[in-house]
């Protein structure tokens, strides 16, 4: 061995002088290769390279219940009409506002001629008809239609005719989604009653020329009715996480990003290269809300004061500050601003006096402590710092009143035991369907079956509250009897009489933003919060 | 019994035995899944679906059909290699794991050919200068590589290469411009036989940072056994005979030490393959690989049933082939071992 390993070292040694410059300049040589033929990817195309977070696997419209699946179908499909905005109700397909007759029983809506599907058929009513019983027979989001719809007439080719099981002023909001968007009957005549995963045969701007589960290309599609797109195609492209699509963009190799699914403190990141000016920033209107819910059928929070205790405990400010660096706005209502005319917000500020008082009341404090466990969703990063940030809170101001202990529950089991009743309190979020007050407080407040203040069945109990009155159901029904002002002020009656239930807690806002490099223009939002790509184009410099 | 008839005889048992092995891995993935919290059709339709619509759905997808009925199902299809049809999307599960395999073992085969280089020659500079600067260096890296966290390196990989100097792209297969080739699903064969050398280089390009690192990480256990059975075999009475013989030190070392050397380093190799085979889950959901493990833990997230199992028992198969066929290549190349 010795002689062995002499050996081997005046071998080295006297390698050593000779082969040591030809090791550098190797090493280099190589460094620099790679460095120039690994620069920025060479893009001959003109196309826009679009990235979000999540696989796409289904691109039929009964499917879809994703927000990066529903964004590339609103590219692909349109709608019969649209929230421009200043969230006002715009005809796409339709060609004129519906006309509502039969004391609100019968909805009319006449459609545009001349529009074609992308396999060259022609779009009327019987195209419309078949769309929207396609997706009240399979649709997975059916539910949102909540048996309005009764029957789809089609009297002339161009002219359609919805009757309703009862008067529904939300029909407008939901007519906007694009879960209801048409469909070629032609394509789609194998699939009536079964979903349609790999294609897309829709009327809009642009049509799909091939589809992979992580890549989605767009054309334009040559007879499209309306404006045609202002690019010469899009990749749509999906990567896995959060710092794959930052640094996708943040090296040139994707154009555009979408915000879905990106760390607070990346997104915070992009939003100061748009203001440094490296980088350009869209913002889209608020569709998503953070809140917690609070399970008011079994002590302790069965009593409204601690509830209300826990609401005045929160400082939804600091919690922006330190979440999401101020992102995301502090919300204290459940329906978005945006819908709203005059800003009202129900729900109180955050006041550790009152909180304590309240506590007090309750018997706790003097030497009682009340410990309520914190559900979050484990796969959620902001809603665990929300979590530790209140829990702080808790302990600066009131230590001797509350005790909040974390528990990180992975989502997918979060839905499942939400409506069992499982978490006294859980961090949730919630982005409503259609762009109407509505889809915001329905789901959250509704219940089918109640006794006394507890929801037994319905959307208070899936929604893990099990909170009711007999008043707010009426009143919940009562509103889509109405149209307008009058409507919108009995949805807002009904979220004051939620902020006093306490059984939400309203926390903050969350809006759709897109970051595009600088030789495109800035991202543009429609209405319900989807990026438009047709409007995403190249700046001549 | 002669000694390959031996051999022969252990392999077809190994192989008799694996149907048990699959159907007990089988039976326990299924129970495992039902007996966790959530549901494929929560992932479907959301906790806000109306019951009807649940049910119309579990329906549909067999799930109110009794346990045993669902198991019994399971294993007939499985007896057939019927691997089932995907919940989530309807999409057949024996497609889904022949498109994510290709992706998988594309990066496996990369980044172990990188491990065995950069282990075996590290081993080897460790024994020619044992106890010197070089060999403190290489047991340094060794034990650094084993205990580095997989996705801290990927990202700070990812940090440096992608973002900073972006000099290589941070995570996907392939150029989100071109169009994916068409073929195999290994896309660098694929490209290869299309003669689309533009394809190939981004795919190699979009390799290069998952299989360096995976590679990287690997290495260390390559270098660290290839080291200490160097060592010891240099040692050997055998080896002090070759060289009394006058024999030269490199063919003492080439020809008499490393075939024994690497007789463990090919088993940890066995190993490292099967595990592979599995995915690397951590370097392909940060790297967004589309492998067969991302594509599993897609499919535990979404509790797709199917695609679960399917993708275990296939795992499970594939780890059991590859473990004989280790076994065969170790007999024929070491005569001391007996089955």
């Amino acid at each position: 061995m010795g002689l062995l390993k002499k050996k081997l070292i005046l071998t080295t040694q006297g390698c050593k002088k000779r082969k040591h410059p030809r090791l550098a300049i190797l090493t280099t040589g190589l460094l620099i290769l790679l460095s120039q033929a690994s620069c920025k990817p060479n893009r001959i195309s003109e196309r826009i390279i679009v990235a979000s977070a999540g696989k796409i696997t289904s691109l039929d419209p009964a499917q879809a219940n994703t927000f990066h699946t529903l964004q590339l179908i609103s590219s692909l499909g349109d709608t019969l009409y649209k929230i421009d905005k200043n969230g006002e109700l715009k005809p796409s397909l339709a060609k004129a506002r519906p006309k509502i007759s039969d004391k609100g029983l019968t909805v009319s809506i006449p459609l545009r001629e001349n529009i074609l599907f992308h396999d060259g058929t022609r779009f009327d009513s019987e195209a419309m008809a078949f769309s929207i019983k396609r997706f009240m027979r399979i649709g997975t989001l059916n539910y949102v239609l909540d048996g309005r719809i009764s029957d789809i007439e089609t009297p002339e080719p161009y002219l359609i005719r919805i009757k309703l099981t009862r008067p529904s002023s939300s029909l407008n909001g939901l007519l906007t989604s694009i879960n209801l968007t048409p469909i070629s009957p032609k394509a789609y005549a194998k699939h009536k009653d079964k979903f349609l995963n790999k294609t897309f045969i829709g009327t809009g701007p642009y049509q799909l020329e091939s589809f992979k589960p992580q890549q989605q290309r767009l054309v334009p599609f040559s007879f499209y009715w309306n404006n045609s797109p202002k690019n010469s195609g899009i990749d749509f492209i999906n990567l896995s996480n959060s710092t794959a699509l930052f640094g996708a963009l943040k090296s040139g190799e994707v154009d555009v990003l979408l915000s879905n699914s990106i760390n607070e403190i990346q997104r915070k990141a992009l939003n100061n290269m748009s203001k440094a000016g490296h980088l350009r920033e869209g913002e889209g209107p608020a569709m998503e809300i953070g809140y917690i819910t609070f399970r008011s059928n079994s002590p302790p929070l069965n009593r409204p004061d601690l509830r209300k205790a826990l609401i005045h405990s929160i400082d939804r400010k600091q919690i922006s500050k330190r979440v999401s660096y101020e992102l995301r706005e502090p919300l204290r209502a459940l329906i978005p601003p945006s819908f709203k005319e005059i800003k009202n917000t129900p729900w109180p500020r955050y006041n550790p006096k009152i909180a304590k008082n309240l506590f007090l009341k309750e018997g706790y404090c003097n030497g009682k402590t009340l410990t309520i466990p914190l559900t979050f969703r484990s796969n959620v990063p902001a809603d665990k710092l929300l979590a530790l940030t209140w829990q702080a809170q808790v302990k600066r101001d009131l230590s001797n009143c509350l005790n909040l202990t974390l528990n990180g529950v992975e989502s997918t089991t979060v839905y499942r035991q939400l409506g069992k009743g499982a978490f006294e309190a859980v961090i949730l979020d919630w982005r409503g369907a259609y762009p109407d007050p509505e889809a915001y407080l329905s789901p959250l407040l509704s219940c089918k079956k109640s006794k006394g203040m507890i929801c037994l069945e319905g959307e208070a109990a899936i929604s893990g509250s099990f909170w009711t009155t007999s008043w707010i159901e009426k009143a919940i029904r009562q509103s889509d009897f109405l149209q307008g002002v009058n409507r919108k002020r009995k949805l807002f009656k009904i979220e004051k009489f939620a902020a006093e239930g306490a059984a939400y807690l309203p926390i903050w806002l969350v809006k759709p933003r897109a970051w595009s490099q600088l030789h495109l223009a800035k991202p543009e939002f429609d209405g319900n919060g989807h990026l438009l790509l047709q409007r995403l184009r190249h700046i001549k410099k | 019994m002669s000694r390959g008839r031996a051999l022969i005889k252990y392999c077809l048992t190994r192989l008799a035995l694996a149907p048990l092995m699959l159907w007990l891995i089988a039976s326990m993935v299924f129970l495992l899944l039902r007996i966790a919290p959530g549901d494929p059709v929560d992932a479907v339709l959301g906790n806000r679906a109306s019951e009807i619509a649940r049910t119309a759905l579990r329906s549909k997808l067999g799930l109110n059909e009794p346990l045993l009925n669902q198991y019994l199902k399971f294993i007939n299809d499985l007896s057939h290699g019927d691997l089932g049809i995907a919940l989530i999307n309807q999409e057949p599960v024996r497609g889904i794991i022949q498109k994510a395999l290709p992706a998988s073992l594309e990066l496996g085969i990369f980044a172990l050919i990188l491990a065995a280089i950069i282990g075996i020659t590290i081993g080897f500079s460790g024994i020619f200068r044992g106890g010197g600067k070089v060999d403190f260096a290489g047991r340094l890296y060794g034990i650094s590589t084993y205990a580095l966290p997989p996705f801290w390196a990927a990202m700070l990989v990812q940090l440096i290469f992608g973002v900073i100097l972006g000099w290589l792209p941070v995570g996907g297969r392939y150029p989100p411009s071109l169009l994916q080739p068409e073929g195999s699903g290994f896309f660098i064969l694929d490209s290869l036989i299309s003669r689309n050398w533009e394809a190939l280089q981004g795919t190699l390009r979009h390799l290069l940072l998952p299989a360096i690192t995976l590679g990287i990480l690997l290495s260390g256990i390559f270098s660290r056994s290839l080291r200490l059975n160097l060592a010891r075999t240099l040692e050997a009475d055998h080896i002090e005979a070759a060289r009394s013989r006058g024999i030269k030190e490199t063919q003492v070392v080439l020809r008499h030490a490393l075939p024994n050397a690497l007789l463990p380093v090919l088993t940890i190799a066995g190993i490292t393959i099967a595990s592979l085979i599995g995915g690397a889950l951590l370097i392909e959901v940060t790297f967004s690989w589309p492998g067969i493990a991302m594509r599993l833990q897609e499919a535990i997230n979404q509790r797709d049933y199917p695609v679960v199992q399917g993708i275990v028992v296939v795992i499970a198969g594939l780890v059991v082939l590859v473990s004989v066929f280790v076994d065969i290549i170790v007999a024929s190349i070491d005569p001391r071992i007996r089955y």
